[in-house]
C-alpha cells in the first residue's frame, strides 16, 4: 500500500519536473508536484487508502531528508566562512521580528474570523 | 591488530558505497536522541545531524560530492515526499477556506518584511560583504529553494546556503520566539514557521499537529508562488534604485 502510494509521488515528480523544466522554470519541480497533488485531490474530493498511508509514513521523515543538502554548507567558500558571524547576526535578527509579527498578525485576524464565522452560526 | 591495520579497516568503512548512508542515518538519530532526551527546541535535529555530519566528512577526508553521489537515496526522496505534502493540505481545506484571507495577508505582509528587512541588512554590510549584496535579488526570490533539487545540485551558490541557514536558525528559534509572544493558535504558528523557515520549518509544524503542518505547507507554498511572480520585478526595481 505505501508503494503504491509512493509510486503516485515519484511519477507526480517526474511531471512535476518536466512541467518546471519546459514552461515554468521559476517554480521546482516537487512544488509543481504538491499543486497538480492538490488539484487532483480536490478533484477527486478525498484522499485514497494508499496515498493517505504513504504521506503519513514518508512526512514522518522529511527532517531526514533535508540532512544531505544541509550537509552542503561544506561548499561554502572562505569568504563566506569569513563572514559567517556576520551572516549568522543579521539572519537571527531578521527572524527575531519576522517570526513573532507573522504569528501574531495571522494570530488576531484568524480569532476574528472565527469569531464572525460562530456568530453567524448562533 | 596493529594501528596499520586498524586504518585499513577504517579506510575500507568510508569507502563502503552505503557509508554516506549509514553516516547520515545514524547523525539522524542520534540528533533525533538528543532533541527529545534534552527538550531543548533549539537543538534542532536537522541542524544537529548536519553539524556531525560535516564533522565526520572533514575528519574522513570526504568531500561533499561524494557524500552527496553516496547519500543521493536519500536525497532522491525529498521530491517525492515535498508532494505529499498535498495531503495534509487537503485534509485541512475546510480551515484554509475559512482563513482564506488572514493566510493571504499574512504572506504578503510577512513575505515582503522579511524580503525588505533581508534587503536592508545585506545593503548594510553591503560594505564588507560585497559576497551577501550580489546574492540580494536572488536568496529571496527562492525561498522554497531547499526543495530545487535540480539547483541543489550544487549547494556552492551563497543563495543556497543563505535559504538553507534561514531554514535551519528559523525553525530551531521558531517555537521559542511564538511562544514568547504568546502565540497558540495553530494555523498561526504554523504559516510563521512556513513563512520564516520553509520546508524545514514545515517539517517542525507537521510535528505540532496537522492543522499546524497544513497552514505551514501553505505559507511556504504561496510564498514561494507570490515571490517567484512578483520578486524579480521588486527586486529589480529596489536595486535599480540603490
Amino acid at each position: 500500500m505505501v508503494l503504491k502510494g509512493l509510486t503516485w509521488l515519484v511519477l507526480l515528480q517526474i511531471v512535476g519536473s518536466l512541467v518546471s523544466e519546459l514552461l515554468l522554470p521559476v517554480l521546482p519541480g516537487s512544488v509543481i508536484g504538491l499543486l497538480l497533488l492538490f488539484g487532483y485531490l480536490l478533484l477527486r474530493g478525498g484522499v485514497s487508502e494508499p496515498l493517505g498511508q504513504a504521506t503519513s509514513v514518508l512526512l514522518q521523515y522529511l527532517p531526514l531528508l533535508f540532512v544531505v543538502p544541509a550537509a552542503g554548507i561544506m561548499l561554502a567558500s572562505d569568504a563566506l566562512l569569513a563572514d559567517l558571524p556576520a551572516i549568522l547576526t543579521a539572519l537571527c535578527l531578521s527572524l527575531l521580528v519576522t517570526v513573532p509579527l507573522c504569528g501574531w498578525m495571522m494570530q488576531r485576524l484568524a480569532i476574528r474570523v472565527e469569531q464572525r464565522e460562530e456568530g453567524r452560526h448562533e | 591488530m596493529s594501528e596499520s591495520s586498524w586504518r585499513m579497516v577504517a579506510q575500507l568503512v568510508i569507502d563502503h558505497p552505503l557509508f554516506p548512508v549509514g553516516l547520515t542515518l545514524l547523525a539522524f538519530q542520534f540528533a533525533l536522541w538528543l532533541y527529545r532526551r534534552s527538550g531543548w527546541l533549539v537543538l534542532q535535529p536537522v541542524m544537529v545531524s548536519m553539524l556531525l555530519v560535516v564533522g565526520a566528512l572533514l575528519a574522513c577526508g570526504m568531500d561533499y560530492a561524494t557524500y552527496r553521489e553516496g547519500a543521493a537515496p536519500i536525497a532522491f526522496l525529498l521530491g517525492p515526499v515535498t508532494i505529499a505534502l498535498a495531503v495534509p493540505l487537503y485534509n485541512n481545506i475546510k480551515r484554509i477556506r475559512l482563513l482564506a484571507w488572514p493566510v493571504l495577508l499574512t504572506v504578503l505582509v510577512g513575505g515582503s518584511l522579511t524580503v525588505t528587512l533581508t534587503l536592508v541588512i545585506a545593503y548594510a554590510m553591503g560594505a564588507q560583504l560585497p559576497v551577501l549584496a550580489s546574492l540580494s535579488g536572488k536568496s529571496v526570490t527562492m525561498p522554497i529553494a531547499m526543495l530545487a533539487a535540480e539547483q541543489l545540485g550544487g549547494l556552492a551558490s551563497l543563495a543556497a546556503v543563505f535559504v538553507m541557514l534561514t531554514g535551519v536558525i528559523g525553525t530551531a528559534l521558531g517555537p521559542w520566539l511564538l511562544g514568547v509572544s504568546n502565540v497558540t493558535h495553530p494555523a498561526a504558528r504554523g504559516l510563521s514557521y512556513g513563512i520564516n523557515a520553509h520546508a524545514i520549518g514545515t517539517a517542525r509544524a507537521l510535528e505540532e499537529g496537522s492543522e499546524c503542518g497544513a497552514f505551514a505547507a501553505l505559507g511556504m507554498s504561496l510564498l514561494g508562488v507570490i515571490s517567484a511572480v512578483l520578486l524579480p520585478f521588486v527586486a529589480g526595481w529596489a536595486l535599480s534604485g540603490l
